[in-house]
């Protein structure tokens, strides 16, 4: 008899994508201007990891869905409000001012630290989910190193597709160089999952969802735990924007022949 | 009509609201402190839920809960008093309201339309200018009146504020907010209004959510509201006629530029003469600088993005600007009728609150304070008629909330500033002694006008360009931007000496830049169009084609024989197509239906 | 002084992959940049003589191995376990290596077990007040940081593609090979192969000297008021077929290709390229029917020479960040192209 699985969510926030970003020097190293005021987002593979562990968990009965979240907890409180409609989970809040600039080796001992402090934690049944990257430091570590500290060996990153097979082995999609994807066989649980893209578009708004997430998360935004995470250690010699403007020769009303012609002998060349 | 999907979801709860903007926000905040008591008192229960605090959620349209509003210079006496202890430095952008003054700004390129009087006016204040309060061809007015004062009040970016606002509802775990969740349509019911349903989704048809009381608070365009005044109409004798486009930009000012937060410049004259701007000055030396584009602005090229690049590039203004980055841009339709537009405040199961309730004050041009009042307002009714175990009736509502309104301050000053702006249907000089009576005598003097809905307003290219473009030019002009899928006004204004902007790529950028920069404008993919020409035959006949020309992200543009086209990943939802289509379909509405839909801007600075 | 472990694994046909030249290269740059220190090669794969060979010339002071069945396939357990035991047998104190996917899953997790911290995607080591320094982008190569550490083992992956792939002739070298324990807990995981995404045809080549970006603008109604995606789709993939150039894509046009839209069947979120896609590597990119800001621009980045062609001559995606900016209708121009490389 299935008991279903325990799927535990790492994920940190990021930028609104399409926000314009530039770095300062704060207090305690390179900061983002503005940070508190740029509109934020679940990052955006851990996202897809959600929602893989949300359809997971719903094909699976007796699942449980974790959301354990680094992010300062006023900006956490907003991505509820948009995250909290698209799957069932629980929170798990670590408040903390993480942005890109904090090392992964001290985010990912506070977010295994969380995961070990689970209530009713059984790792025979544990899948450790989280994105390949974040869309913030984007060094794809962090989970590997939580991962870890969990003891777990069975580990993948750019996993487009994780398939339960009828003997409850995992078929397992990652990506790899040339455009490939790398084809495993995994036994079982425990294992850790650094997802890409996945398979699965973003959920509509279930507001019933949302009604009954809500209830949970409020409690748990307000028991958020204030952990540190900085980065020992790391001095930052400079952090700048790249300044190469390029000087764009504009090639307006010239005829779709001579274009042609001029981009055939630039790729010719 | 389409058929009923079987699998349509339904929920019930006890308040839904529709649209989280000021309104909104001043009802939440007031009712959550009832719902979860800090003083640990007993919760008001929920009907729908017995055992539980009273179910309250609200919905909002656009992708997170401070985009797409716009700042504002507010006297906030309505949200201090929610917040007694109200701290601005906790609000990002939020200055107290420092030096005041208001502009009258000359026209350096003599390209706007200045009638005889005005040319004479500022013929005389060139002349003086050695003697008058004169910098920069502005003319400082040498006091700024009491009606338009906002001393002790505060600049805030609406964005943040609800930004906050929203947090420290959600701290309380009373209410809940949902961006990104557009509403459809209210739920008619016998007499009144059961719920609201959200809009459908890619894969899932809209909820019905079902509530004993709805309170719309979704603005003047907003889809609900305006199917209530469908269904009910408004009260007689008023009529939704005043409408402007307000268009902004927040701006990284120059280094050196040392203007102190606060800052409040209220200008008049320039770009044209019927158009007023704006500009306040935020912390951490940023600044919002915009334009009201009104509907009695006669011109059918009224593009609110080309008029306020020439406005912030006024000497008075680019002074401060010239060097500046542009951090945020956005536009919103205002209703301007104010007091004369209101509808019918609440009903069986229903209320309206906020500028879609006809709160805006159109003398003092304030509108987020008075907003955000009437929430509170219908919050202390809908508390009074939970505490009394009473359904939410029209009686009820009327006894505990509109009554509530009509005794408030809000309605007397609403009542003084009802006629301050009819002047202006009869030209800008009788507009602007308009305004002045009223705001001197306290609305018992006024400059009468004529109200007309704005599509009986619009002039044709050739009657507003008479003596100055011969129809013959016009024609081809028309003919030539036809064929090349470009909007008539940068070619017509700049034929009659406005003239070409000299982009800079941070300030001065593309209208599409400003869309990608400054709005970050979004569509999810996968949903109908939310503009809607509903007869596009009746566009062929259409001699003005303004929807093209007033599109805040050009979304309407001209596709082939000039004939309209919407492109939704440029709309920034500021519902201005709506009140500038100048075609009438056989059921009396304009030609052009504005529908609920998500997406829009995506920034929180404004 | 640091003591330099450079480790590198074979592909599944013994040889070792391009990036590991290239890493050879940053790693003897960085020996010869500090005095004192040296140089340790470590080498994982089931057979390794062969790739041992290949590299004996670049200058490492020892050769150390895994190898075995086991360490044939790219597996957490067992590449881990073998990083681990050739780190510590080397007692290093910076371990370079190539940031491949094989190396990308387990570094980390070597790094942790070893009581060291890790960098990814490096893109440059330098030396900085005479310690290592890095070169890496944050927040998706849209700002770029210099930074150094204190603490070692300091594990320091590269990104493929920012430095040159050694060369040098083939020799025998001499490895000292290392048994790593492979208990079963460690085989739990197999793999059985690889696939390509149903793309109707190799359109990802990592190697192509040309990157070609196709944005929205493809889906969207042209002049006539119809979509074209089928001649959209034509045109691209003839193109591609063609001129042998990699396919990146915008987000805004993979999504629609998950949703439903008119849409080019063969894109997938491999395709997508910019921030949340890849920054891929080419020394030419061409993108066509592209418009956004900074967000998108990032999906260019590391494009030497870049050329684009679209309908807005004041298109902040292209005014400033490509070379040259065609103000054309891309159906025309690539119909045109095309035509063009048949003749040729």
């Amino acid at each position: 008899m299935s008991t279903g699985y325990q799927i535990v969510v790492l994920s940190g926030l990021a930028p609104d994508p399409l926000q314009t970003l530039e770095p300062v020097t704060g207090a305690s190293g390179p900061a983002l201007k503005n940070e508190m005021m740029l509109p934020a987002v679940l990052d955006p593979w851990a996202s897809h990891a959600l929602y893989e562990a949300a359809h997971l968990a719903g094909k699976a009965p007796g699942s449980k869905v974790w959301l354990v979240s680094l992010a300062p907890k006023a900006k956490l409180q907003q991505v509820m409000m948009t995250i909290a409609q698209k799957a069932p989970f629980e929170l798990v809040a670590l408040d903390c001012p993480a942005g890109g600039f904090t090392d992964s080796a001290e985010a990912a001992a506070a977010l295994a630290s969380a995961v070990e402090a689970l209530p009713g934690l059984d790792r025979s049944r544990l899948l450790v989910f989280g994105g390949w990257e974040s869309a913030t430091r984007g060094a794809g570590a962090t989970l590997q190193m939580a991962g870890e500290q969990l003891g777990i060996m069975d580990q993948f990153q750019g996993v487009d597709l994780l398939e339960f097979q009828a003997d409850g082995s995992m078929r397992v999609l990652e990506r790899v160089e040339g455009g490939r994807q790398q084809v495993s066989l995994c036994a079982g649980p425990p294992a850790l999952f650094g997802w890409a893209t996945g398979t699965l578009p973003e959920p509509p708004n279930q507001p019933q969802l949302g009604m009954a997430n809500m209830r949970a998360i409020m409690p748990a935004l307000q028991k958020a735990k204030p952990v540190q995470v900085g980065a020992a250690g790391v001095t930052y010699h400079s952090v700048s924007l790249p300044r190469q403007q390029r000087e764009t020769r504009i090639a307006k009303d010239m005829p779709p022949a001579e274009i042609a012609r001029e981009i055939v002998d630039w790729i010719k060349g | 009509m389409s058929t009923e999907p079987a699998d349509r979801p339904s929920m019930d709860v006890d308040v839904v609201c529709v649209g989280f903007g000021p309104a909104t926000g001043g009802f939440l905040t007031t009712l959550a402190r009832r719902v979860a008591p800090e003083d640990g008192g007993a919760p008001l229960e929920s009907r729908v839920m017995p055992g539980l605090p009273l179910q309250v959620i609200c919905y909002e349209r656009a992708d997170d809960i401070g985009f797409g509003v716009s700042g504002v210079v507010t006297r906030a006496r309505g949200i201090r008093a929610s917040f007694p202890a109200l701290d601005p430095a906790e609000i990002p952008m939020a200055a107290p309201v420092g030096e005041e003054k208001v502009l009258y700004l000359l026209d350096p390129h003599g390209a706007s339309r200045r009638s005889a009087a005005l040319a004479s006016a500022d013929k005389l204040i060139r002349a003086a200018r050695a003697v008058l309060p004169y910098e920069h061809m502005a003319l400082e007015l040498p006091f700024t009146p009491e009606f338009l004062h906002k001393r002790g009040g505060l600049v805030l970016s609406i964005g943040q504020f609800n930004q906050w606002v929203g947090q420290q509802l959600m701290m309380t775990g009373a209410v809940q907010v949902w961006p990104a969740s557009p509403v459809a349509e209210p739920l008619f019911e016998e007499t009144g209004v059961a719920g609201v349903r959200l809009a459908d989704q890619p894969s899932l048809p809209g909820m019905d959510v079902r509530a004993a009381l709805t309170v719309v608070g979704d603005g003047p365009v907003g889809g609900v509201g305006r199917k209530l005044d469908e269904k009910f109409g408004l009260p007689e004798g008023n009529a939704r006629h005043e409408w402007a486009v307000g268009m902004k930009m927040v701006v990284e000012l120059p280094e050196g530029v040392d203007l102190k937060p606060g800052t409040v410049l209220h200008t008049l004259g320039y770009p044209e003469p019927e158009i007023f701007g704006f500009f306040y000055v935020h912390p951490d030396n940023v600044a919002s600088v915009g334009i009201f584009v009104p509907s009695w602005l006669e011109s059918p090229v009224r593009t609110a993005y080309r008029y306020l690049q020439h406005y912030i590039q006024h000497p008075y203004l680019w002074r401060y600007l010239k060097g500046g980055k542009l951090r945020s841009w956005g536009a919103k339709s205002i209703e301007e009728s104010g007091r004369r537009g209101e509808p019918r405040l609440a009903g069986n199961g229903y209320a309206r609150i906020g500028e879609g309730s006809g709160s805006t004050n159109v003398l003092t041009g304030s509108g987020v304070d008075e907003a955000w009042t009437t929430g509170v307002l219908l919050a202390e009714g809908v508390i009074e008629i939970l505490e009394r175990g009473e359904p939410f009736t029209a009686g009820n509502l009327e006894r505990a909330y509109v009554a509530r309104r009509r005794a408030s301050r809000l309605e007397q000053e609403s009542r003084q500033a009802e006629k301050a702006r009819d002047g202006f249907h009869r030209g800008f000089v009788r507009g602007l002694a308009g305004m002045a009576l009223a705001g001197l005598t306290g609305g018992r003097m006024w400059m009468p006008g004529k109200h007309l809905p704005p599509q009986a307003r619009f002039k044709t290219a050739e009657e507003f360009f008479a003596g100055r473009i011969s129809r013959e030019e016009i024609q081809k002009i028309r003919q030539d931007c036809a064929r090349r899928g470009k909007p008539l006004h940068d070619a017509l204004m700049e034929r009659v000496g406005w003239p070409p902007i000299p982009y800079d790529g941070q300030l001065l950028v593309s209208h599409q830049d400003a869309l990608l920069m400054g709005g970050k404008v979004q569509a999810p993919s996968g949903l109908p169009d939310h503009v809607v020409f509903l007869y596009p035959n009746l566009c062929e006949t259409c001699g003005t084609r303004v929807c093209v020309e007033i599109c805040s992200g050009e979304a309407i543009h001209p596709g082939e024989a000039g004939m309209p086209v919407f492109d939704r990943e440029k709309c920034v939802h500021c519902g201005a197509c709506l009140w500038n289509c100048s075609v009438e379909t056989p059921e009396g509405t304009t030609n052009i239906d504005f529908r609920p839909g998500p997406g829009g801007l995506h920034s929180a600075e404004n | 002084m640091e003591k330099i472990l450079l480790l590198l694994h074979t592909n599944e046909d013994g040889a070792l992959p391009k990036a590991a030249l290239e890493a050879v290269t940053a790693a003897k740059r960085l020996v010869e940049a500090l005095p004192g220190s040296s140089l340790t090669l470590g080498l994982v794969g089931s057979e390794i003589q062969e790739a041992a060979n290949a590299v004996a010339n670049c200058g490492a002071a020892r050769i150390l191995g895994v190898a075995g069945e086991a360490f044939a396939t790219a597996r957490y357990a067992t590449d881990a376990a073998a990083a681990e035991a050739i780190a510590r047998a080397a007692q290093a104190s910076l371990i370079m290596a190539p940031g491949t996917s094989r190396w990308s899953r387990v570094l980390a997790g070597v790094a942790q077990r070893l009581g060291g911290k890790v960098d990814t995607h490096v893109v440059s080591v330098a030396v900085e007040n005479g310690a290592p320094a890095i070169r890496r982008w944050y927040y998706r190569q849209r700002m770029e940081a210099l930074t150094s550490r204190t603490d070692r083992p300091w594990v320091i992956a590269l990104d493929a593609g920012a430095q040159p792939a050694w060369t040098g002739d083939s020799a025998p070298a001499s490895v000292e090979m290392l048994t790593v324990e492979t208990p079963e807990a460690m085989s739990r995981t197999t793999v059985t192969g690889f696939q390509a995404p149903e793309t109707g045809g190799q359109t990802i080549r990592p190697d192509a000297a040309l990157l070609f970006v196709a944005g929205a603008g493809w889906t969207k109604k042209q002049p006539d008021g119809d979509v074209h995606a089928s001649e959209a789709a034509d045109l691209i993939l003839g193109f591609l077929r063609q001129t042998k150039a990699s396919l990146g894509s915008t987000k805004s046009l993979v999504d629609l290709s998950g949703e439903g839209q008119a849409v080019l069947p063969f894109l997938t979120h491999l395709h997508q390229v910019g921030q949340t896609g890849a920054t891929p590597r080419h020394p030419k990119g061409l993108a066509t029917c592209c418009h956004g800001e900074e967000p998108h621009v990032v999906g260019w980045r590391f494009i030497n020479e870049r050329r684009a062609v679209n309908l807005d001559a004041n298109c902040g995606w292209a005014r400033g960040k490509a070379d040259v900016l065609y103000v054309a209708d891309a159906f025309e121009v690539i119909r045109a192209i095309r035509a063009l490389l048949n003749e040729g």
